[in-house]
C-alpha cells in the first residue's frame, strides 16, 4: 500500500524538539511545516494546505489553547492533536471539549503519535468527503429545480 | 480537692525527733494522708531511691546531712518532688535559704497542723500544675513538629512539581532524537556499517531510560491537584474490593488472607473516588509488598464525629524506626528502582491532604505496619 503522506504543522517553542520530530516525521514519509509560536502557525496555515496540526499547549505568547481557539475559529476542518509536558490532563480534555482530536503526553511513544496522527488526517478526509458529498447534493437540487 | 485525692498525695516526713515525728504521722493520717517516715537525710534520700513521692516535709536542722543539704540533693536526682521544710522560731534565715534552693515553702515549729495540710495540698497542685504544663508543651512539640513535616512535604511537592514540568521537554528532545537515529540506523543504507549493533544498543538503553525518567515525571505530575476534582459520597467497599482485583495475582501467590472488619454502616466517605483508588491501590500494594507467604492484611473501619477511620493492617516485616518519619518524602524507598520510584506514599500523602483526610502509620519492625486513613464523612467546606 502506497502512503497518502500527512500534511503535519508541528508548533512548539522548544526548537529542538521541533527540528528533531520533524525530521522523524518527514523520514516516515510525512509532509512537515514548523512554527514556533501560536502566531507563526497561523501564518503558516494561512498559506499552506496542512491535514493535523500538532501543537504544544504550553507556549510563551499566545498558548496553546488560544491557538487552537484561533485555528478552530479560521480553519474548522483542520486537526488539532495537543502535546502537553505537564501531567494535568485537565488542559487537555478542555481542548478536546474546544475541538481538539485528541492529547499527547511529552516524551510522547513514537507508535503513538503515528496511530493518533493518522487517525486524526483519516477524520479530516471523512469529513472533508462528507462536505464534498453534501455540495454536490446541493448542486443537483439546484439544478433540479431550474 | 476531696479526701480521695489527699490519699493518693505520696508523702515523706523527715525529722530527727521521733516524738515529733509520731504525732504529726498520727494526725495527718487522721486527715487521710499517710505519711512515710524518716529520721535523718540519708535514710530520705535512700527512701526516695526506692519509692516515688510527691510531697517531702523535712526538718532543716538534723544531724548528719542538713536540711538544706537533703533539700539540695533532692532536687538534683528528684526535680518534681516538691519539698516543704520545718524550721525552728529563730532560724527564718534557713527558711528563706530554703525556698532559694527549690523549697516549695517553709513553716516554722511548732507547726499548726491544718496549716501543714493546707501546705501540703498546695504542693501537690503545683505539682499537678506542673505536670499539666508538661504535657500541653510535648504536645505543642509534637503538633510543631508535624507542622513543619508537612510544610515541608508541600513545599517538596511544589518543587517536585516544577522540576518535572521542566525535565518533560528535554526527555522529549532525546525521545526524538534516539528515535531519529534509531529509524536512520534501520534504513537499508546503514544495515552494513561496521558496529551498527553497538550503536542500536546504545540507543536502545537510552530509550529505556527515557521510559524509566518518563515515568517519573509522570507520576510526579499525575497527582497535581484537579481543578475539579469530583468530589462525591462514596462508598469505600466496593473500592476496596477492585484494589484487591487488580492485585489478586499476588495476594494468590503468596496465599495472603484479607480480614474484612468493616463495619458496613461505617463505609461512605466524602472524597473523589478515583484519586482515592490511586490511594488504596499504593497502600494494599506495599502491605502486599511487606508481606511473606501466608500472611494477612487486616481491613478496619470507625467513626469519629466527623471522620471515617480506615486502617489497612498487615502483618508483614515491618518498617524500622529510623525510617518513619521518612516513608512519605518523595523519592525515598527502601526497593530498587525497577520495583519502585519512592514516590507512592508520598502521592498518597498529598492526595489524602488533598481530600481534606489524614494519614498516619505505625510500624513494628517484624511484627507489621499500620496505615491510618481518616476521611471525611461529608462535605467540611459547606460546612
Amino acid at each position: 500500500m502506497i502512503k497518502i503522506p500527512a500534511k503535519v504543522l508541528i508548533v512548539d517553542d522548544e526548537k529542538d524538539f521541533v527540528e528533531m520530530f520533524s525530521l522523524r516525521l518527514t523520514e516516515q514519509g510525512e509532509k512537515v511545516s514548523t512554527a514556533h509560536s501560536g502566531k507563526e502557525a497561523l501564518k503558516v496555515l494561512e498559506t499552506v494546505a496542512i491535514d493535523v496540526v500538532i501543537l504544544d499547549i504550553r507556549m510563551p505568547g499566545m498558548d496553546g489553547i488560544d491557538t487552537l481557539k484561533q485555528i478552530k475559529a479560521l480553519h474548522p476542518v483542520v486537526e488539532v492533536i495537543l502535546l502537553t509536558g505537564h501531567g494535568s490532563t485537565e488542559t487537555a480534555v478542555e481542548g478536546m471539549k474546544l475541538g481538539a482530536f485528541d492529547y499527547l503526553m511529552k516524551p510522547a511513544d513514537f507508535e503513538d503519535i503515528k496511530i493518533k496522527l493518522e487517525n486524526a488526517r483519516k477524520r479530516k478526509d471523512e469529513q472533508e468527503e462528507r462536505i464534498r458529498k453534501a455540495e454536490l447534493r446541493l448542486l443537483l437540487r439546484s439544478s433540479g429545480d431550474l | 480537692m476531696n479526701k480521695l485525692d489527699d490519699d493518693k498525695i505520696r508523702l515523706l516526713l523527715v525529722d530527727d525527733e521521733e516524738g515529733f515525728r509520731s504525732t504529726i504521722s498520727k494526725r495527718l493520717t487522721k486527715r487521710g494522708m499517710k505519711p512515710v517516715q524518716a529520721s535523718d537525710g540519708k535514710e530520705c534520700l535512700d527512701i526516695l531511691e526506692k519509692e516515688p513521692m510527691d510531697v517531702v516535709i523535712l526538718d532543716v536542722k538534723m544531724p548528719g546531712i542538713s536540711g538544706i543539704d537533703t533539700l539540695k540533693a533532692i532536687k538534683q536526682t528528684h526535680k518534681k518532688i516538691q519539698v516543704i521544710l520545718l524550721t525552728g522560731n529563730v532560724a527564718i534565715t534557713d527558711g528563706i535559704e530554703g525556698i532559694k534552693a527549690g523549697a516549695f515553702d517553709y513553716l516554722t515549729k511548732p507547726v499548726e497542723i491544718d496549716h501543714l495540710v493546707n501546705k501540703i495540698k498546695q504542693a501537690f497542685e503545683m505539682i499537678r500544675l506542673e505536670k499539666e504544663k508538661q504535657k500541653e508543651l510535648e504536645y505543642r512539640a509534637k503538633l510543631e513538629k508535624k507542622m513543619i513535616d508537612t510544610d515541608r512535604l508541600v513545599s517538596l511537592g511544589t518543587m517536585s512539581t516544577g522540576i518535572a514540568h521542566e525535565i518533560n521537554n528535554p526527555l522529549a528532545i532525546i525521545n526524538e532524537s534516539a528515535g531519529f537515529m534509531k529509524y536512520i540506523l534501520g534504513t537499508p543504507e546503514m544495515l552494513k556499517i561496521p558496529r551498527r549493533d553497538a550503536l542500536m544498543m546504545g540507543i536502545g538503553k537510552i530509550e529505556k531510560s527515557i521510559k524509566r525518567a518518563g515515568r517519573i515525571t509522570h507520576q510526579l505530575l499525575g497527582h497535581v491537584k484537579k481543578q475539579e476534582s469530583t468530589l462525591s459520597e462514596t462508598d469505600i467497599m466496593p473500592l476496596l474490593h477492585e484494589t484487591l482485583g487488580l492485585l489478586e495475582k499476588d495476594i494468590k501467590d503468596k496465599q495472603i488472607k484479607i480480614n474484612w472488619e468493616i463495619d458496613k454502616k461505617k463505609n461512605i466517605v466524602w472524597i473523589d473516588p478515583y484519586q482515592m483508588r490511586q490511594v488504596l491501590m499504593n497502600l494494599l500494594n506495599n502491605a502486599v509488598h511487606a508481606l511473606k507467604e501466608n500472611g494477612s492484611i487486616t481491613l478496619t473501619t470507625s467513626e469519629s464525629n466527623d471522620d471515617i477511620i480506615l486502617e489497612i493492617k498487615d502483618n508483614g516485616i515491618g518498617i524500622p524506626k529510623e525510617n518513619l518519619g521518612k516513608i512519605f518524602d518523595p523519592f525515598f524507598t527502601t526497593k530498587s528502582f525497577d520495583e519502585g520510584t519512592g514516590l507512592g506514599l508520598f502521592v498518597v500523602h498529598k492526595i489524602v491532604s488533598s481530600l481534606n483526610g489524614k494519614i498516619d502509620v505505625t510500624s513494628k519492625v517484624g511484627k507489621g505496619t499500620c496505615f491510618q486513613l481518616r476521611l471525611p464523612k461529608y462535605d467540611k467546606s459547606n460546612k
